[in-house]
């Protein structure tokens, strides 16, 4: 035996536990999908007739549900990554100013990021619910007592309350590790030229820290994209449908509702190609940006 | 002046960092608070300290969300799938990152390209197959469903900590005559260790916080980990009895937030190392 064919075999030997895990539980089910995602199937009968791209035609076109639940999704990922990354950033630079209490915020601020949103949905709907009626009650605060969930309108608010609570702490560590890895020479050099600290942060630190605003940028946009837990706990997609987001409608349709697997699977596979999109969007931008480094 | 100045923006950015803090921790202490409480005293006055403690709740959630079964089910999934992530993960990230032959880069891209998928993409055939291949509904079938979906980014990490390395030490194992296996196991193997923690944290948080592959496998109570439970309870309790869900909740999110507080640094090293790299 060759040193040639050695290699490969030592190669395969290596791989083949993870790459026999990885093809039965990712590859396979992603080219399944994209094969029912062009039938009729419906979960339950062996049998099924192939549809050719209708189903894509149907979710495209004709489904307003869906409709509603990919311009509701748009909705709140344009919120999400505006506030997400604003507030984490902001929060970044005002903790990393600190000395003796940068651990104490830093350990507060971040701990939600640690609590499944199913466990802080539930706690949430209390607060909205229960907690913040009774504030409204008995103080001067009355703005604070509406159908937080009930209502279309604020339950959209409500799930964003939610999300950030739970997401900007993950940001907030990306910035944190973005903004020490700023030389304090660069700073100290603008502050004897006679900056002061609104203008070194945008004129010294902010350009240095581009990089990292462009991965909390894409972290954002690709979680929200797949937001599921938060609305699921918070308001389960209703009241009715109006909270109703891309992950749950392909949920519903394939494991509460019609069992139409096959429609499901073409729904999965546009929420696919969303995400793919902005990936290569992403590296693309990326790419671009080392080269100037 | 200057020190005028200073002070009066450390008292701005300190009270805004504080009320960021109070909302963090809003609903953590509103929900402690009223777990201890009856159901009258909580709707007479939430925001009061507890007149005297009901510990009863907490018994109640205890039995409820049959606390220690589910954690110890939870633990299973996590075991199986961190501990499969790790050494499968290890030892192909390992090898592709060694190999120079056409067939790794390829393997490597392979794995590589499933980190765009998303989860929901693929659910509905996961299911499927899962079922048809009988590890739907156990909890050791859930775990090595985990594996699966998480040994593309253990690759992806180890690959990049492999290259670090200095290959001089594996050469000289293999002149002492070593084969492959045991240069892997003996000698590289324990030099990952940084990325193996940081492996190890990054999917321990994601199991246990995951819901929806749960939700999806398992069916059966007996098999529930933590959040299926904590989703059955507005099936168990009446909808308003909220000290005894409030009770349930602050039950099962104890155990993070006592490792988060005790191994916070590396917690977040290992987090924004993942975000990084990945």
């Amino acid at each position: 035996m060759s040193k040639k064919q050695k290699d490969i075999i030592m190669l395969l030997a290596f791989t083949a536990p993870a790459l026999i895990f990885y093809l039965i539980f990712v590859l396979a089910p992603a080219a399944g999908g994209m094969w029912y995602s062009l039938t009729d199937w419906n979960g339950l009968n062996p049998t099924y007739n192939m549809v050719g791209f209708a189903n894509y035609k149907e979710a495209l076109f004709d489904d307003m549900v869906f409709k509603k639940s990919v311009l509701f999704t748009l909705k709140y990922v344009g919120y999400m990554v505006v506030l997400q990354n604003v507030i984490a950033l902001f929060l970044a630079v005002l903790i990393e100013s600190r000395k003796k209490t940068k651990m104490f915020f830093r350990t507060i601020c971040f701990m939600p990021n640690m609590i499944s949103l199913i466990i802080g949905g539930l706690m949430w709907m209390f607060i909205f619910t229960k907690v913040l009626p009774f504030i409204a009650e008995n103080t001067f605060m009355k703005f604070l007592d509406q159908s937080w969930i009930g209502d279309p309108n604020f339950s959209f608010y409500a799930i964003l309350i939610l999300s950030l609570w739970g997401g900007v702490g993950y940001l907030m560590i990306i910035y944190i590790a973005a903004l020490q890895g700023v030389p304090k020479a660069h700073k100290e050099a603008a502050s004897v030229d006679g900056a002061n600290s609104v203008q070194i942060f945008f004129k010294v630190v902010l350009p240095m820290i581009v990089p990292s605003i462009t991965i909390g940028i894409f972290i954002a946009l690709n979680s929200s994209f797949k937001v599921f837990d938060a609305v699921y706990a918070l308001t389960g997609g209703g009241p009715g449908r109006a909270t109703q987001v891309i992950a749950l409608n392909i949920f519903e349709e394939a494991f509460n509702m019609n069992h139409r697997y096959g429609y499901a699977s073409a729904k999965a596979i546009l929420l696919f190609l969303i995400v793919f999109l902005i990936t290569l969007v992403q590296l693309k931008i990326m790419k671009s940006k080392e080269v100037e480094m | 002046m200057k020190t005028k100045k200073n002070f009066l923006s450390s008292v701005i950015i300190l009270t805004i960092l504080s009320l960021y803090a109070l909302f963090s921790i809003f609903p953590v202490i509103m929900g402690l608070l009223n777990s201890l409480k009856t159901d009258g005293e909580m709707l007479n006055n939430m925001m009061a300290l507890p007149k005297k403690i009901q510990y009863m709740n907490y018994v109640d959630a205890f039995d409820k969300i049959n606390f220690f079964k589910s954690v110890f089910n939870t633990l299973v999934v996590a075991v199986v799938g961190v501990t499969g992530m790790v050494i499968f993960g290890a030892m192909a990230g390992y090898k592709l990152a060694r190999s120079k032959t056409k067939l790794s880069k390829i393997l490597f891209a392979l794995f590589i390209m499933s980190m765009l998928i998303p989860f929901h993409s693929i659910m509905i055939t996961l299911t499927r197959i899962s079922k048809n291949l009988h590890v739907q509904g156990s909890t050791l079938g859930l775990g090595m469903i985990y594996i699966g979906l998480g040994v593309p980014m253990a690759i992806f990490l180890y690959h990049g900590f492999v290259k670090s390395i200095p290959y001089e030490l594996e050469e000289a194992a293999i002149i002492d005559g070593c084969g492959d296996f045991k240069v892997f196991f003996k000698v590289v193997f324990p030099l990952l260790k940084p990325i193996t923690a940081t492996v190890v944290i990054l999917n321990l948080l994601w199991i246990w916080n995951d819901f929806l592959l749960p939700l999806l496998m398992i069916t059966d109570s007996d098999q529930y980990t933590l959040l299926l439970s904590i989703n059955m309870l507005f099936g168990q309790y009446n909808n308003n009895d909220w000290t005894a869900i409030l009770a349930s909740l602050i039950l099962s999110m104890l155990p993070v937030i006592v490792v988060y507080l005790v191994l916070q640094k590396y917690i977040v090293r290992g987090i924004s190392e993942g975000a990084l790299k990945g």
